[in-house]
Parts: C-alpha cells; structure tokens; sequence
C-alpha cells in the first residue's frame, strides 16, 4: 500500500482527492489548520487516513507534520499533493501588504518546505517518489483583484519545474495541476452573472469537479506517469484553449 | 578516528554502494563531490542521514562551505 501525504484536507479539492485516493488503495496523511466533521467522519471510518494539524506556511510545524505522518504510516513515503491554499481577493494597489505575505507564505512558501520535508524522506528511502503541486490556470492567466494568488500559483508551477530538474535522477516526479474555475467552497464567493460569465467561456459549458481532478492526480502518482515530470497539466474544461 | 568520521565514511559507503560503484579508501583529505562517486544529491542524502543519526544541524542558521571529510567532521563537533 503506498503512502500519501495530501495538505489542506479539510474540505474542496483536498477533502474529495483524499477520499478518491482512499478508494483506490492508498494510505493518506493529511493536515489542514483544523479538524472539520468530514474529517472526524473520515478517520472514524477509515484506518488508512489520519489527519494531523499543521499550518504549512510555518516550517516548524511542516517538519513536525512529515515526521509524525512517516512514523504514524510506518511505510515508505511515495508522494506528496501540496494542496493547501487560500485566497483572498482586492486589486493590488489596496490589497493589504499582510494580506499578500500571509498568502504567499501558506500557498507557495508552505509548498515548499513540505516539499523539502518530503525530499528529505525520498533521498533517504532511494525508491523514487511523486510531488504534485496544485496550481491553478489563474498562476499562468492571470486574473483581476487576485494578483497575489495568482502569484504563488505561478510559483508553484515555477517549483515543480525546477525540483523536477533536481530530483530526476533519482526517479522523484514533479509535476503541476492546474485546475480551472471548481464548483467547491473557494469558488463560491462568486456572483452569478460571473460564474454565468465562466460557465459560458468554457467550452465543457460547466464548472469543474473534484471528480475531473482527482482521476488525473492518481494518474500522476502512478507507475505509469514514471516519465512524466516538470509538466503542468491543466483540468479547466477548456476555458484557456 | 573520531566517531563522527566513522559515521560519515560508514553512510558514504552505503550511500556509494547502493548507486553500484566501488568507493574509494576514504581518508581525511577525501574532497566529497571531487574524489568520490557522488554528486549532490547524495551529499545531501548525507546530511539528511547525519543529521536524524547525530541530532545535530549545523547548517541550520545558513549553509557552511566544506569539502573534504576533515571538513564536514569539524562541522559536526563544533555544532
């Protein structure tokens, strides 16, 4: 049984791909600022997950997280999905300059030291791995009044380009996905004639799921994506084509 | 020889063995990424090792150059 780490699994996308890797056979550690009854729910039901908590824009508490989860799983560690993520929304010239560093510091500085936890237990265990950092469209597209989310998405696709270069040799994968608008908790700030106004740019003519995302993150942690890394694969129903 | 030195050379052999190559006598002078089979990512891979055996980071405040045995054992009994 391979052994996952997942962050920001408290709801949305983090929530629904720990379900989905659960039913496929995989054993998942995930972490989020605080329990959700979803998650109490899940552990109650499934020996194979555990949440632990762990704030990922704060390194301590990172290199706390990936020790527990490795111990609790007692099992080689084989991927890790940097999910967690928030998002906060105003044009720059009066965003907050704490608002800018508290994101930043969650979705691309937390990304990276749990990848640096994480590649620390990779080398040490020489059997390959998968890190999947997930992006989003707005990282390459950029989108009004979210210039710093936009910012640490493009980071995100900038670290798996450059750790996919470092780690390759020992058969570490390092990929992005980047989803378009999702019908979860983050997109549903959204006014109606904007999400109308999305539904209608898209080819697909939806929003997307959490079931369009996961199917292509398991394909990535598998065998047979062994070749594929430093890529961004994009899941937004075709609305950036 | 001091036992950290005996540590490192003990993980520099595994570390050596497990990519297939012959390691070299290791002796004090031995420049890491230049007189062994090894490249950046097994250094690292040796730090890491070294670090969860001894309990000692002595990088943590920032990165100290090194390249010889005799070096990176200085590191180690002065942290």
């Amino acid at each position: 049984m391979k052994f996952i780490i997942v962050t920001g699994v408290s709801r949305g996308l983090g929530l629904g791909l720990t379900k989905a890797l659960l039913s496929s056979g995989y054993k998942v550690a995930g972490c989020s600022r605080s329990r959700s009854d979803a998650l109490n729910e899940l552990e109650m039901s499934n020996d194979n997950f555990k949440w632990f908590p762990c704030e990922v824009g704060d390194a301590t508490q990172t290199q706390t997280f990936v020790s527990d989860a490795c111990q609790w799983a007692q099992a080689p560690l084989w991927g890790l999905i940097n999910n967690a993520g928030i998002a906060k929304e105003g044009v720059l010239a009066t965003f907050p300059n704490v608002d800018s560093d508290e994101l930043l510091q969650i979705n691309l500085n937390g990304a990276l030291y749990m990848a640096r936890e994480a590649l620390r237990m990779m080398l040490r265990q020489n059997s390959g791995g998968r890190i999947i950092n997930i992006s989003s469209i707005i990282g390459s597209r950029g989108y009004t009044g979210l210039a710093a989310y936009s910012a640490s998405k493009a980071g995100l696709d900038g670290l798996s380009r450059a750790l996919a270069r470092e780690n390759g040799r020992r058969g570490i994968t390092v990929n992005s996905v980047a989803p378009g608008y999702l019908d979860t908790e983050m997109s549903s700030t959204l006014s109606d004639s904007k999400r109308a106004q999305i539904i209608n740019r898209t080819p697909l003519g939806r929003l997307g799921t959490v079931d369009d995302v996961a199917p292509a993150i398991e394909f990535l942690l598998s065998d047979g994506a062994a070749f594929i890394t430093g890529q961004t694969l994009t899941i937004d129903g075709g609305i950036t084509n | 020889m001091s036992d950290i030195k005996t540590l490192i050379i003990a993980e520099l052999e595994k570390i050596i063995a497990a990519k297939g190559e012959a390691c070299p006598d290791i002796v004090g002078e031995t420049r890491f990424l230049q007189d062994l089979p090894m490249d950046s990512l097994d250094l690292a891979t040796l730090l890491v090792t070294l670090e969860l055996e001894t309990g000692k980071d002595p990088f943590r405040d920032g990165f100290k150059g090194f390249q010889t045995l005799n070096e990176l054992s200085a590191l180690y009994q002065a942290a």
